[in-house]
């Protein structure tokens, strides 16, 4: 691989990896607790839509990001009322909240679709900038979820593996029995995981629209929210896995684009299909038995309350 | 006495009103639909313009518009509700709608219908479009004089036969101005995926690319990312796109559909209408945008004198032509016309990219 196609795939992989890996972290969170959200999607559209349009309105992408947050978070706790109060199955609640996260996103963005907005700001290190082989690329010229993704998943990581709350969180996943005999109560920390894994969502949205593309189109995720529950299940359920699997998928889908940049000779078709295959390939060879890794209670409704 | 006078007030009132409510029946109603938003700086931006257009100009006109309808069982039915209410000329302006629109052309012989595409007509169907290859010849002029790396980048939805021709026109121009310019295909694999787009245009100016074109639905996302890095853009579908990029903007082509539209409706006023199979190139429904302050005078003087000959009859795409894998594309003399672009399936010579 010659160094302007790898410096070229690095400069893809992040820009295009970022919100799978938000995205990604959101559903950790919501799987190590037990639920398992299908409309992932829906959320990531939403939050993409609510930031648009408030940028679009209010002229600060700040307030769009922070809108693109709390839209993805209460999207999240509408699901966690579905499946964990109103007790309805998770998988169906999680594609109807994918189509009800289209519905709404396109909704609320229609009115904004054209705008131009003033995206996320970009900054690069000083001491970065005088390097010849990062001048006039993309590279480390990042907006703040770029700059905070491997942060976040550090924290992420931290919350679920070194507090007591996110011990909690796992053992509501792996045995809500389990964990409402040591006296915790399982509906609250599904909420507080889910809440806390709907603004992740939002956020991955919002990369998309705010610094990405600059735009909103329906369904512009297209397919973003699925691929990252497949890259839970890549990742083990382990925060620190998911930034290897994004960085993995949006390599994969910026190397398919450099090579027609290029030009490699190689069918387009056969090309686009490339980060696809790449995920099956990956999950066939690294994706072990679910059983052996996922969270125990994974998808089960816990009734122990009533 | 006081009966009748009451009635013959009612009557004169009711005169009246009808007389009122007949000044307000539109004398014709045109229904319009969009597979994507209208404000989206690019193809559905074109026709929406074009028939706001219309819809002043002629009186008596009312607009019917469907935004964002798949392609799908849908538009039949968004179609069907338009007739309902009182359509009687239909433009489904997405190739995807097809079908659809035959089927309630069909149905309703009395509503006359226009189709952005191809295919056979009928009494009330007609087809039309505005042949954009032959435009990007002068497109291509420009790009090959105005680039310093000799690498164009053209970002395409598919790989169809008139976005090939788009794509194989462009680069004929470039090199007729610069023999060692280059274009680089990137195909995104649908019309409107804005973060492909966005990382496509990343891709090409990655790899050396200094100059992006585009044939996708909407320009905006690839020209704001091309204009965000300091490239040059080329624009496409809509001449207002030249709003998104300042400084990059080189020049563009876009649809200009408003005379045919009201040469249209005027006949089905005058219940008139024929389906017929109308394609018109540089000078009639497509038109170039204004140029950019980035081009100098002097480019901008050979590009509007290659757009002359377009516009006279100029075809570049007339052989000897090679393909890009060496074989011949065109034996000397042989040409391809507008009507047979859907069918195109190779590059030329200097486009770098394999077509499936």
């Amino acid at each position: 691989m010659s160094a302007p196609l790898a410096l070229g795939v690095a400069a893809g992989a992040v820009l295009s990896g970022t919100s799978l890996l938000y995205a990604t972290l959101g559903e950790t969170l919501g799987e190590r607790a037990g639920i398992v959200n299908l409309g992932l999607e829906g959320i990531m559209l939403m939050g993409a839509s609510v930031g648009f349009a408030t940028t679009a309105a209010t002229g600060s992408p700040w307030l769009g990001l922070g809108a693109a947050a709390a839209a993805g978070g209460l999207g999240n706790l509408l699901f966690g009322w579905l499946v964990v109060t109103r007790r309805a199955n998770q998988l169906a609640g999680g594609l109807a909240m994918l189509f009800f996260g289209f519905g709404a996103s396109a909704l609320i963005g229609a009115p904004y679709v054209g705008a131009v907005i003033t995206g996320l700001p970009k900054w690069r290190p000083a001491f970065l900038q005088e390097l010849p082989w990062v001048r006039g690329t993309t590279l480390f010229h990042y907006d703040i979820l770029i700059w905070l993704a491997a942060p976040v998943t550090g924290l992420v990581w931290w919350a679920l593996f070194r507090t007591r709350w996110g011990l909690g969180v796992r053992a509501v996943g792996e045995s809500p029995a389990a964990a409402y005999a040591s006296g915790r109560d399982p509906g609250v920390l599904q909420y507080q995981a889910l809440a806390a894994g709907g603004v992740l969502g939002g956020l991955a949205g919002a990369h998309l629209a705010l610094s990405l593309t600059l735009t909103w189109a329906e369904y512009m995720t297209a397919g973003r929210g699925f691929i990252a529950i497949a890259l839970v299940i890549f990742s083990k359920w382990r925060p620190l896995r998911a930034l290897a699997g994004a960085l993995l998928f949006g390599g994969a889908e910026a190397l398919e684009l450099q090579l027609q940049a290029r030009g490699a000779g190689i069918s387009p078709f056969l090309l686009e299909m490339f980060p696809y295959l790449l995920t099956i390939l990956v999950l066939l060879a690294w994706g072990g038995s679910r059983r052996l890794f996922a969270p125990a209670a994974l998808g089960r409704t816990f009734y122990g309350l009533d | 006495m006081q009966h009748k006078g009451a009635s013959i007030l009612a009557l004169a009132a009711l005169a009246l009103a009808s007389g009122r409510a007949r000044a307000d029946t539109p004398s014709l109603v045109i229904g319009a639909v969009y597979v994507g938003s209208v404000n989206d700086y690019g193809y559905n931006r074109s026709f929406h313009d074009a028939f706001a257009q219309v819809g002043k100009d002629l009186p008596g006109v009312k607009l019917l518009e469907a935004e964002n309808v798949p392609e799908s069982a849908e538009v039949e039915r968004v179609m069907e509700g338009m007739i309902q209410q009182g359509a009687r000329l239909i433009f489904p302006t997405s190739f995807g709608y097809q079908d659809a629109a035959r089927r309630v052309a069909k149905r309703h012989k009395d509503v006359a219908f226009e189709f952005a595409g191809d295919g056979p007509t009928a009494k009330n169907f007609g087809v039309f479009f505005g042949s954009t290859q032959a435009a990007w010849y002068p497109m291509g002029v420009a790009a090959g004089k105005m680039t310093r790396s000799a690498k164009l980048g053209f970002v395409i939805g598919m790989p169809i036969g008139y976005a090939l021709g788009n794509v194989n026109a462009f680069e004929l121009g470039a090199r007729s101005v610069n023999p060692a310019a280059r274009t680089f295909v990137v195909v995104t694999g649908g019309w409107s995926d804005k973060a492909k787009e966005a990382g496509a245009a990343n891709a090409l100016l990655d790899q050396g690319c200094d100059v992006v074109a585009m044939h996708v639905d909407s320009p905006a996302t690839i020209i704001q990312t091309v204009e965000a890095r300091g490239g040059m853009s080329i624009g496409f579908q809509s001449v207002e796109a030249r709003a998104l990029a300042p400084k990059g903007w080189l020049t563009g082509l876009g649809f200009d559909w408003a005379p045919f539209v009201a040469k249209v409706a005027r006949s089905v006023m005058a219940n008139q209408f024929r389906g017929e199979a109308v394609y018109q190139g540089l000078g009639g429904m497509v038109a170039m945008a204004p140029f950019g302050a980035a081009v100098p005078p002097d480019v901008q003087a050979l590009v509007n004198a290659a757009a002359a000959k377009v516009a006279k009859g100029f075809n570049p795409f007339t052989g000897p032509l090679k393909t890009n894998t060496g074989a011949l594309a065109l034996p000397p003399g042989a040409t391809v016309g507008a009507d047979q672009m859907g069918g195109l399936n190779w590059y030329v010579e200097g486009v770098v990219g394999k077509v499936r």
